[in-house]
């Protein structure tokens, strides 16, 4: 018996999963004026025990490289996996202190792609 | 799209961090903040004051980030209720409590939970976060709260500070999650300085921990507060509030000279 034949397909289904293998984040460091400001080793340091205070030793292991560190500003360019975006960026917001002064990770942009990260359209200045 | 709000900023700071404050907040992309007045009874001789006009205060408001608009200050009283004779000052048309913009209550035992989910007349009910919870969330006043309106409050400031009140703050909004299932929530600060604060997409990824889908977790920082907002401006009129926008004359004008082209096409 011949199939009467599917009447031609007039959309197409086309799944598209995010296939970023990394996330970057762009943060600054705000400390109280005075403070000991961290070189790029402590400011590792900082970030890794981060994630140790909120999500424990799985949170440490995840693979998380600083790229950029800017000491004189205190903002550095993170990247992480796509999976542990949540975790790094929970932890950074959760963490009140440094070196018990009170500190604050300001996270000012995040993206699939490093290239966005070249600019930032909420530091033009509106007319 | 509804801004981000704040709806929890302390009032009993003194002017300049409070300005500071306003500052911080208006950096980081908040477009509405409330300036929280707290009212326990279980302390002697509290009594609702008249609240601070937000304009006497601060003479000039700091611009909102992205925008050119200025950052817009509510006022808030929230009560701590330990004792349901407490609740009668709701009740009754007190003078003062209708000046304030919002009004929450801090319900400290599970009757009072049930009472002020069902019947009080308040725009937010505050969870606690600073210790185990003394009882567990029922379905019946949760589900109504929500079918009235009524947002849930959490806060993320004493997270930032206590590693143990971190712990009660992610446990205490899981166990709300599991019976709100992510509706009504509002998720504010309390900071008392500026690195307290954190940016509103923080605090909406902050929700994700709490077991917040990513659009409840964004709604929980926008558009539930400006729900409250109205909900609270609700109470001030008789039975609602409608806004109107002016639509832009704009799209008219294409309107216009679209069908003069076409006729150019026919001639030609």
């Amino acid at each position: 018996m011949a199939r009467a034949e599917p009447p031609a397909a007039t959309f197409e289904r086309r799944v598209l999963r995010s296939a970023a293998e990394h996330h970057y984040l762009r943060v600054r460091l705000e400390l109280p004026d005075g403070g000991a400001r961290p070189s790029v080793a402590q400011f590792k340091q900082l970030v890794v025990s981060a994630l140790r205070e909120l999500h424990g030793e799985v949170g440490a292991a995840l693979p998380v490289d600083v790229l950029i560190y800017e000491e004189k500003t205190l903002s550095a360019i993170l990247r992480v996996i796509s999976s542990g975006l949540v975790k790094l960026w929970s932890a950074l917001t959760l963490l009140g202190f440094y070196q018990n002064r009170r500190c604050a990770f300001r996270v000012l942009q995040t993206s699939p792609f490093l290239l966005a990260l070249s600019g930032n359209s909420r530091e033009l200045v509106l007319d | 799209m509804a801004g981000f709000a704040d709806l929890n900023l302390p009032q009993g700071l003194d002017k300049k961090s409070l300005q500071s404050l306003l500052e911080a907040a208006a950096h980081l992309g908040y477009s509405a903040v409330a300036l929280n007045h707290v009212v326990d009874f279980k302390e002697k001789k509290q009594e609702i004051v008249k609240p601070v006009s937000p304009s006497e205060l601060f003479p000039s408001l700091p611009i909102v980030q992205g925008t050119s608009k200025r950052i817009k200050v509510l006022t808030r009283l929230t009560l701590i209720v330990s004792d349901p004779s407490h609740c009668n000052l709701l009740r009754s048309t007190s003078a003062n409590i209708r000046l304030y913009d919002i009004i929450a209550v801090f319900p400290k035992t599970e009757k009072l939970f049930h009472i002020a989910c069902t019947t009080l007349d308040v725009d937010l009910v505050c969870i606690n976060v600073t210790e185990k919870l003394p009882f567990y969330f029922r379905r019946p006043p949760v589900n109504m709260a929500i079918d009235r309106g009524i947002y849930f409050e959490l806060l993320y400031t004493h997270a930032i500070k206590d590693s143990t009140m971190r712990r009660y703050t992610i446990s205490n909004a899981i166990s709300l999650m599991q019976i709100c299932k992510g509706k009504n929530i509002v998720i504010s600060s309390a900071a008392e300085r500026p690195l307290e604060l954190r940016g509103p997409y923080d605090v909406a990824n902050l929700g994700l921990l709490f077991g917040l889908s990513e659009s409840e977790a964004k709604a929980a920082v926008s558009t539930n507060c400006r729900a409250t907002m109205l909900h609270g401006e609700t109470r001030k009129s008789a039975c609602g509030v409608v806004y109107t926008v002016k639509k832009p004359r704009k799209v008219e004008e294409e309107e216009a000279t679209l069908p003069a082209c076409k006729k150019a096409k026919t001639q030609a």
